[in-house]
């Protein structure tokens, strides 16, 4: 005798029918998020992947937005420093100028007048300041860090020699600043020390050439220093490169942790859909199946 | 000798076993889609022969016994399958809540609130005088302290709402076992008189099938009939008549629902069952979320607090602690709160010297703790990680057991049906029987009599 089999199919094709709908639902759940993750339980490890994945494209991103703030207020202090070696260079041949024996008194007092001038413009330009911040005051950064005695001529630095560092990405520092007292008094050629003593040499005659050469010091110190700038600038658009391309590789990274292989899900989706329809299909037919009793009469 | 008389009785006992058959058969039809109905089948007899002489008579047939076909392994193991698929439905129900509070493939975690701060470390570093900057820097840290807040009270809601579905499941077992207890009397009854304890059984193994979907019930056959429901642990629910009620009380320390039997606690007993997962969620799985997050938000206050306390703010003043200091890491992403409102207090920097508004030092230092094992060993981010994949791999292995369980569930039902399902073919062919033997029947009492009248025509010499 053939074994007895459950004559309730119900059950099991409603079963199917839901099976087939869930892949269906699964399928356009992905299609529509374009990610093959939804839920944490979808794939747990992909899920926590992800925090690490976004946390770093987060970081990332910041860094990028510091990094142009950084560009700018590098290029801001290296531009003034170009404006502080134009100045430098006017008093060089101012001095070389006022050197020549043939000038009178009055001549040179007109030259001195003019070097007052740059000294003047060489202090505001050590003044100089990105949104709110001087950029030439060590750490103190919210006040003047250079006054000028209009009596003396006589600068004084007011800011420290403290040097910060920031991060351009994660763990990459570069020293984020160069003190004032070291671009514009430093030992071993001071600006507006220099410019002080053309002024005064100009204006009593004297010591003319050993202030010239002063100057010159001061030029080259200058250009010395000014390269710090440079290769800042350098540094940041190594560190843009390298941020940017950190981001598209961690774009790709969450791709392949939770994004959705579209032509595998588009095609998974048109399977679920056949399979749910031929189910439906089946089910119609079994239910509508005639029992012994239809043929009884 | 047989008799007219004889031959009578024969079709009308005949008629009377057939219309017994027919409405069995009735029956059968008619219960065709009622749930945890078992098919009934006619056992149709000979009855006793009686021996004239040498010759041994039938005496007809008899409707001896109308019988349930039912497999009680197979109920033994639906329930088992039931049980466990109650405790994984009602553990996933929960865990789908608890998930999509850390969702991070939607960004609804705490991913984004915690990267945030130590972006805004990041540009305070940059920046470290910007007023604006350091706002930001309380800001970040506000939406964190809410974000941990926000996340621990959702747990709490759930740990509270699952604290009241266990009550409700024990009503609801309380009120299973008293209609259990009472049929088991009217099975043990039925079975006493002899009569077909059938449809008792159904009715029964359909409540005790409820009640395993919410706790772990196992069945002892009492004799008689009657069987004995006790959890796996050997606590009674119901022997014979008598169901015993399970009771619920508050708990000392967490105010939570603890269940009795009588005034023992069972429970820690309780293993299968909706009634279980509830129990595992809100005495577990809540519980061991709410410790990850809280030692997640008291190492990362209190090595943020340290930093900002070893740091000056923009007046040269040592820093105070960033976050509202926790004193005990239990409750601790509850209680998270910004301590600090006035950004000039954020201690970016490094050394005491007044005016020193440009030193970053402490800000670096501060955005270090970001890559720092700051958390049982882990980096704060790491940690998170680790919490969301607990969470999430919770869910997914329940998914994958209730899953296979289902397809075994389904299965042995499907063996039940073969059993115990009523088919219409079968139960036309034999309708179809039946109603010719009926009729036969009838036919052969016409039959006899126009014999008797015959021959008591005979008699009377008309």
């Amino acid at each position: 005798m053939a074994i007895r089999l459950n004559p309730d199919l119900l059950p099991s094709l409603l079963a199917s029918i839901q099976e087939s709908k869930q892949s269906e639902t699964v399928a356009t759940q992905e299609l529509a998020s374009g990610r093959s993750v939804n839920q944490l339980s979808d794939n747990p490890i992909a899920a926590a992947s992800l925090v690490q994945n976004h946390d770093q494209a987060g970081a990332d991103g910041q860094f990028l937005q510091n990094l142009s703030t950084l560009q700018s207020k590098y290029q801001v202090a290296d531009s003034t420093l170009g404006d502080v070696v134009s100045a430098l260079t006017r008093a060089l041949s101012l001095g070389t100028e006022g050197a020549n024996g043939t000038l009178n008194s009055a001549d040179r007092q007109a030259i001195a007048g003019e070097v007052q001038g740059l000294l003047n413009q060489t202090v505001s330009l050590a003044n100089a300041n990105y949104q709110g911040a001087f950029l030439f005051a060590g750490t103190k950064v919210s006040a003047q860090p250079f006054t000028l005695d209009p009596n003396t001529n006589t600068v004084t630095y007011n800011g420290n020699s403290a040097t910060t560092s920031v991060e351009l990405s994660n763990g990459d520092s570069i020293s984020a600043n160069l003190p004032g007292n070291q671009l514009f008094q430093n030992a071993s050629g001071s600006v507006t020390g220099a410019l002080q003593d053309l002024y005064s040499a100009l204006t009593t005659g004297t010591n003319i050439p050993a202030s010239v050469t002063e100057v010159q010091n001061a030029l080259n110190q200058v250009n010395q220093q000014r390269v710090f700038y440079g290769n800042n600038l350098n540094q940041i658009s190594l560190s843009e490169s390298f941020l940017s391309q950190d981001q598209l590789n961690l774009s790709q990274q969450e791709n392949s942790l939770v994004g959705a292989d579209l032509a595998a899900v588009a095609t998974n989706f048109a399977q679920a859909q056949v399979a749910n329809q031929a189910t439906l299909n089946a089910t119609a037919r079994v239910l509508g199946l005639p029992t012994l009793l239809d043929f009884l009469k | 000798m047989g008799s007219l008389s004889a031959s009578l009785n024969i079709a009308v006992g005949s008629l009377l076993a057939e219309q017994g058959a027919i409405e069995t058969t009735s029956n059968n039809i008619a219960n065709v889609t009622t749930p945890g109905y078992s098919r009934q089948r006619a056992d149709l007899t000979e009855t006793s022969p009686i021996e004239v002489g040498n010759l041994t008579l039938g005496t007809g047939v008899q409707l001896q016994d109308v019988t349930s076909l039912r497999d009680s392994i197979l109920d033994l193991r639906v329930n088992q399958e039931t049980q466990q698929q109650g405790k994984l439905n009602a553990f996933i129900g929960g865990g789908q809540q608890i998930q999509s509070l850390f969702n991070e493939t939607s960004g609804t975690g705490l991913q984004a609130p915690l990267t945030a701060l130590f972006n805004s470390f990041q540009q305070l570093s940059v920046n470290p005088s910007d007023l604006t900057t350091r706002q930001s820097v309380i800001t970040s840290a506000q939406n964190l302290a809410q974000a941990l807040n926000q996340t621990s009270n959702n747990l709490t809601t759930q740990q509270q709402n699952t604290d009241l579905a266990v009550k409700q499941s024990v009503e609801q077992i309380n009120s299973l076992t008293t209609q259990i207890a009472q049929v088991n009397l009217q099975v043990a009854g039925a079975a006493g008189t002899g009569a077909n304890a059938g449809p008792f059984i159904d009715q029964r193994q359909q409540l005790i099938n409820q009640l395993s979907s919410y706790v772990d019930v196992s069945t002892v056959d009492a004799g008689g009939g009657s069987v004995t429901l006790t959890t796996s642990a050997g606590t009674p629910l119901v022997v014979g008549g008598q169901s015993f009620a399970l009771s619920t009380q508050p708990n000392a320390t967490t105010g939570f629902q603890d269940i009795y039997s009588g005034s023992t606690n069972i429970t820690s007993q309780i293993t299968e069952g909706q009634l279980a997962g509830q129990l595992q969620l809100r005495d577990q799985e809540i519980p061991s979320i709410r410790n990850s997050l809280d030692t997640l938000a008291y190492n990362l206050s209190n090595a943020v607090n340290t930093q900002q306390q070893a740091g000056y703010d923009l007046s040269g003043t040592a820093g105070g602690p960033l976050f509202t200091p926790l004193t005990q890491q239990a409750g601790a992403a509850a209680a998270s709160k910004v301590a600090i409102t006035d950004p000039n207090k954020i201690a970016a920097s490094g050394g005491p010297a007044p005016g020193n508004s440009g030193d970053n030092t402490n800000a670096n230092a501060l955005l270090a703790l970001q890559n720092q094992q700051i958390v049982s060993g882990q980096t704060p981010i790491g940690y998170y990680g680790g919490l969301v994949f607990q969470v999430g791999n919770d869910v997914s292995s329940a998914q994958t057991q209730q899953q296979s369980g289902s397809l075994v569930l389904q299965q042995i039902q499907n063996l039940q049906g073969e059993v115990s399902g009523v088919d219409i073919n079968e139960e036309a062919a034999n309708l179809v029987r039946y109603q010719n033997a009926y009729q036969a029947s009838a036919q052969v009492t016409s039959i006899i009599n126009t014999l008797m009248l015959a021959t008591i025509n005979m008699a009377s010499g008309v």
